[in-house]
């Protein structure tokens, strides 16, 4: 069992005056899975790569246990990592494929095939031990990658997008599969995703990077109700949360033509531009004159409930092309065209700065 | 009646390919039915006509008892020379365009022009600086003069290199490093077995080389015993009377060789080739890479 820790781990690729990971400080507790998410060039596969020893640290230190690893080789890091293509070797069966570590340790014949055979029962794949790779189907493949890396019982397990190359049915009973195991195995991981789906339903934590830069590090839950920035209230939840340009009045904020009563205020001057968060579930239909008043462009009809999709019908404000999602009762969900109100429900909505997109006050 | 255009040019290109492929194909039937007939059928009878096995049988005895068995000792000699090279041609080869396509290091691109640069060289212009450091260093006249020479074998190094760098993903090194193993290891036990198709392309190319040179072996031995079959080729060219009538003066002692004898050991010497070659084919077409990641 192991913690992890970053302090001020950076990464500055050869020709580039940008790090891709910036003085990054991230703490992986004992048994914990910690998802890194965010969009493709964040840096998050960079990080998982300095972790493994992959990739060079250019400043700072990463811990495993307390003890500086990046002057280590791969091999001497105790880690296992399951790559997004894989990256099983082709030319070995399934057992010679898990069992590799193994015989690169030098653990007797007879334990590693004890050691395989135990791995393989876990993850239902003895009857392919004898299979080459490319006799296995992706799922398949998926499972023997994770099976190499179960099979060593290493300090740290990295996983770099393992779901992204299995169709949408077959990730979801993954993603809950992995998630169990890791529970079951105890074995601190970090896992890289660019879906927040998969971080926020896998992760005990998630940590949100942007351009090399550490977001916001919490619980899913944690990051849905409270995020520090536009960007991580954006990225977090599916559909993502309505931003919208406002303009702080006394005790509230006007949304193109409508004012949204705001109790205790918004704590910025009035007059000033702010940007707004809210969630779809945060706005309900109300009757006309109340609320924020929109006209519905597209319905999205899921059965149990509905998101519509929908623009500003003040014509006149500026700003006014940003697309409101609200969520309703599948039943109750407007027709394409129509003109309806939206409620906002009490203390649901957020507020950023209009320029740096840091939140500004505590939920109201 | 007008033939469809369509059929026209098919009829037009496949007249072009019979014609050219007659052209090409005619010389080797002639090649191998030569030890068939004897020197005066070759010229009486039509070029396309078989002699008798009889001949034939006769034709090969000649030829390899000719002169103390001095064929199967330039067999001998070339297959030791060739497996020689070969072997040291791969060894250095493979690791060297593994190392310059999958690893770092200062002045690897330098490296690699350098390669690209004397690969175009040929390879009979080094023959005489290799003569005078061969006898310098007292090598001269031993095998190891014509075996050392194939360790530089750039354009092996050359469809090394841009079979590892287009072939074996990078993660497949970084997983079996994650694995435990260090840098030799990863190179025996993933890059090198599935390196089969080049070890196989270099060491025939190579094999080849070897076998056919002649400019070497013809500087670096002195002795008959010595020779390899291309220079034995050579002499026995020398020994064929219609090729030399000056040398055959009536109650000549020589034993004097004809025309099909010369075909016979052309074809000898070309059947190690070939057979190496179906040998090196198995190994070049196998799809080892297929289901290592998924594209």
């Amino acid at each position: 069992m192991a913690t992890v820790t970053f302090e001020d781990a950076t990464r500055i690729y050869p020709k580039s005056d940008r790090p891709a990971v910036d003085e990054l400080n991230l703490e992986v507790h004992d048994g914990e899975l910690l998802v890194l998410v965010g969009p493709s060039g964040c840096g998050k596969t960079t990080t998982l790569r300095m972790l493994a020893g992959l990739e060079h640290v250019d400043e700072g230190a990463i811990l495993i246990d307390g003890k500086d690893v990046v002057k280590l080789p791969p091999r001497d890091r105790d880690i296992a990592m399951v790559f997004q293509n894989y990256a099983l070797y082709p030319h070995m069966d399934v057992a010679q494929n898990m069992g590799f570590a193994l015989r690169m340790a030098g653990v007797s014949k007879v334990e590693i095939a004890e050691r395989v055979r135990a791995a393989a029962k876990i993850l239902d794949i003895v009857e392919f031990l004898e299979r080459k790779p490319r006799q296995l189907s992706g799922g398949q493949r998926q499972r023997v990658a994770m099976g190499r890396a179960i099979v060593r019982q290493p300090r740290v397990f990295l996983m770099d997008e393992p779901l992204s190359n299995l169709d949408a049915k077959l990730r979801v009973a993954t993603r809950a599969e992995i998630a169990g195991l890791q529970r079951q195995l105890g074995v601190t991981t970090l896992y890289v995703t660019h879906d927040q789906v998969e971080a926020m339903t896998m992760g005990d934590r998630v940590a949100v990077m942007k351009d090399g830069l550490l977001q916001q590090c919490d619980t899913p839950r944690a990051l849905y109700a409270d995020p520090v920035n536009a960007f991580v209230a954006g990225f977090i939840g599916s559909p993502a949360m309505n931003l919208l340009q406002g303009t702080v009045e006394a005790g509230g904020v006007r949304l193109a033509s409508a004012v949204i009563p705001v109790a205790g205020g918004v704590p910025k001057a009035v007059g000033e531009a702010v940007t707004v968060g809210l969630r779809p579930e945060s706005l309900s239909l109300a009757p006309a004159g109340d609320g924020l008043p929109v006209i519905v462009t597209i319905v999205e009809e899921l059965g149990a409930e509905a998101f519509v999709h929908a623009q500003l019908a003040d014509k006149t404000a500026d700003a006014v092309k940003a697309n409101i999602i609200a969520r309703a009762e599948s039943l109750a969900a407007p027709a394409k065209g129509d003109l309806i109100h939206l409620h906002v429900k009490e203390g649901s909505m957020l507020f950023f700065d209009a320029q740096s997109g840091d939140r500004i006050a505590s939920r109201s | 009646m007008a033939i469809p255009r369509r059929y026209f040019f098919r009829l037009v290109a496949l007249a072009i390919l019979l014609v050219f492929t007659a052209f090409f194909f005619v010389p080797m039937v002639w090649l191998f039915l030569a030890p068939t007939k004897t020197d005066g059928q070759l010229l009486s009878h039509s070029p396309f006509a078989f002699g008798s096995l009889g001949t034939l049988a006769h034709t090969f005895h000649r030829i390899v008892t000719y002169n103390g068995d001095s064929l199967l000792i330039w067999l001998k000699n070339s297959a030791i020379y060739s497996f020689g090279g070969t072997a040291l041609a791969i060894l250095a080869a493979i690791p060297a365009g593994y190392g310059l396509a999958l690893t770092q290091f200062i002045g690897r691109r330098a490296l690699l022009a350098i390669t690209l640069v004397v690969m175009i060289m040929p390879a009979t212009a080094l023959v005489l600086p290799l003569f005078l450091e061969m006898d310098k260093i007292g090598l001269y006249g031993t095998i190891w003069a014509l075996i050392l020479p194939f360790g530089f074998f750039p354009f092996g190094v050359y469809l090394a290199y841009i079979y590892f760098s287009s072939t074996i993903p990078k993660d497949l090194l970084a997983a079996a490093r994650i694995d435990g193993a260090g840098e030799w290891r990863v190179f025996r036990y993933i890059a090198l077995p599935l390196a089969r198709p080049i070890v196989a392309l270099v060491g025939f190319f190579a094999f080849v080389a070897s076998w056919n040179n002649f400019f070497l072996p013809f500087v670096m031995t002195y002795d008959n015993s010595k020779y390899p079959l291309q220079i034995g080729l050579q002499q026995l060219i020398g020994s064929t009377a219609s090729f030399n009538p000056a040398n055959f003066s009536a109650g000549s002692s020589v034993v004097v060789l004809h025309r099909p004898d010369l075909a016979m050991a052309v074809i000898i010497a070309v059947a190690p080739v070939l057979i190496v070659f179906l040998f090196a084919q198995r190994a070049l077409v196998s799809g080892m890479l297929a289901g290592a990641t998924k594209e």
